[in-house]
């Protein structure tokens, strides 16, 4: 497979892909590297936009670090489309994927997730969550985790969920003077909000929240 | 304030009240007492318009209006409140941006101009004073991480924000401690107006020594059986609630 980046040892790099319709990377960390890696779908006006990225990163020293976040709020026809592989080839690295979509009326959008831990990755810490909210019975979400370890001394986990917004805490705010549709929105922000804080750009993060007030 | 004609309510089909009749009047303190199962907690959702909760027959007027045709957020801008048994957590929700919104929607219901940021922030210090509730509190999301006795004291707090004309207090007394208990009974104590009532249900006599009632009401089987003043809790502290057998 052929290689699109490589972070030098001991290099930081953050990477932020806003709306790409169609991503293929292929990366490749040094020793004690550090990439942080942010997959954004979010379009106000484009109704039947699709987005499909294929990321493959590989930790191919020790020491290092990879984090990626993904966050996706469709709606109408718009689809999302998330294939993440993390490969640790040596060990004492960790790696973090956090995915969070949210799904409006006839979307569609998927997550397949891969975790590899080869035999030489010894003690290496890797984790993996999925949450996705679906708000409309037309909208369809699949998500496939998939972990492969094959190391022994290792400490990973991998969850995936996908329901509704909280009737509960609905119910409670709406006790408490807010509207539904106010409501609504706070849990989607705050849901948004654990990956949007990850970002180190201020007015990116300040833009990304506004489109995000505008579409709900 | 609130009048409760022959209230028939339901859920998932089971009929749970069953012909409650109540008035409320600005000033008073209500106490309900009544065995598990009575329906209190029922009560306190019809009244407040949870979903779950069909009412199948009878009538609730609020300050001269038609409560059952109210959505729940419009109940809460008309003036009631209530203290849920379990607070909701809401992660990644501040309760300043929580208790901003709630104010502000209510003030908007009202007819007034939303609140200055620095107004907002003064008023949260006095509430905040008021019923003793901590900084660090404030600065987290909505109950998450509480404990049992924080909980109540922020639902205390937000009913302090929100100053209702009507607070229901369900089982506010449940997994506190008896500091706990003087801290939150001052509060609600405290928020008390000759404009306001209470409506407080609890198992217990302990808390009605704190917040004294006006009446006392026995719920049993869906209706209020019983009604008497202050020493009729005192009563079923003692003798429990065989009466309703005999």
């Amino acid at each position: 497979m052929k290689v699109d980046y490589i972070i030098p040892a001991g290099q930081t790099r953050e990477l932020v892909f806003i709306n790409e319709v169609d991503m293929h990377w292929h990366i490749i960390q040094e020793a004690e590297s550090v990439l942080k890696l942010h997959v954004i779908c979010l379009a106000q006006d484009q109704s039947d936009a699709q987005w499909h990225a294929n990321l493959t990163v590989e930790q191919n020293g020790a020491g290092c670090r990879t984090e990626i976040y993904s966050m996706a709020l469709l709606h109408h026809y718009q689809q999302a489309h998330l294939r993440a592989r993390v490969i640790h080839n040596i060990g004492g690295g960790y790696s973090s994927q956090v995915i969070k979509f949210v799904l409006d009326d006839h979307t569609k959008a998927s997550f397949q997730g891969c975790l590899k831990i080869q035999p030489d990755a010894q003690q290496t810490e890797a984790y993996q969550t999925n949450r996705n909210i679906l708000l409309s019975r037309h909208a369809d979400m699949l998500t496939e985790p998939q972990l492969e370890i094959y190391a022994d001394d290792v400490k990973a986990s991998h969850g995936a969920t996908t329901g509704q917004l909280d009737e509960a805490a609905l119910f409670y705010m709406q006790q408490r003077c807010v509207d539904r549709a106010t409501a609504s929105k706070l849990l989607l922000q705050a849901f948004f909000d654990e990956v949007l804080r990850t970002l180190t750009d201020e007015g990116v993060r300040e833009e990304l929240n506004q489109t995000i007030e505008n579409i709900l | 304030m609130l009048e409760i004609k022959n209230l028939h309510a339901s859920i998932a089909g089971k009929e749970i009240l069953k012909g409650l009749n109540l008035t409320v009047r600005p000033g008073e303190v209500h106490a309900i007492m009544g065995p598990n199962g009575a329906g209190k907690s029922t009560l306190s959702n019809v009244l407040t318009g949870h979903p779950a909760y069909t009412v199948t027959e009878g009538e609730i007027w609020f300050r001269g209006k038609n409560l059952l045709e109210m959505s729940p957020e419009e109940r809460a801008r008309e003036g009631i409140f209530l203290s849920f048994q379990y607070p909701v957590e809401i992660p990644g929700v501040s309760m300043v941006n929580f208790m901003r919104t709630a104010v502000n929607e209510k003030r908007q219901h009202q007819g007034l101009e939303p609140l200055k940021a620095t107004d907002f922030l003064k008023l949260m210090r006095e509430k905040k004073a008021l019923v003793g509730m901590d900084n660090k509190l404030t600065n987290r999301s909505v109950n998450e991480g509480f404990s049992g006795g924080e909980k109540k004291r922020n639902e205390i707090f937000q009913m302090a924000m929100l100053e209702p004309c009507l607070s229901i207090l369900d089982e506010t007394d449940s997994g506190l401690d008896i500091d706990a208990l003087r801290i939150v009974a001052e509060g609600v104590n405290a928020l008390k107006t000759p404009q306001t009532a209470s409506i407080v249900i609890t198992h217990y006599q302990r808390l009605l020594d704190y917040i004294v009632p006006d009446f006392v009401h026995v719920l049993a089987d869906g209706q209020i059986v019983r009604t008497e003043g202050k020493e009729l809790a005192l009563e079923l502290e003692e003798k429990g609630y065989a009466f309703l057998n005999e």
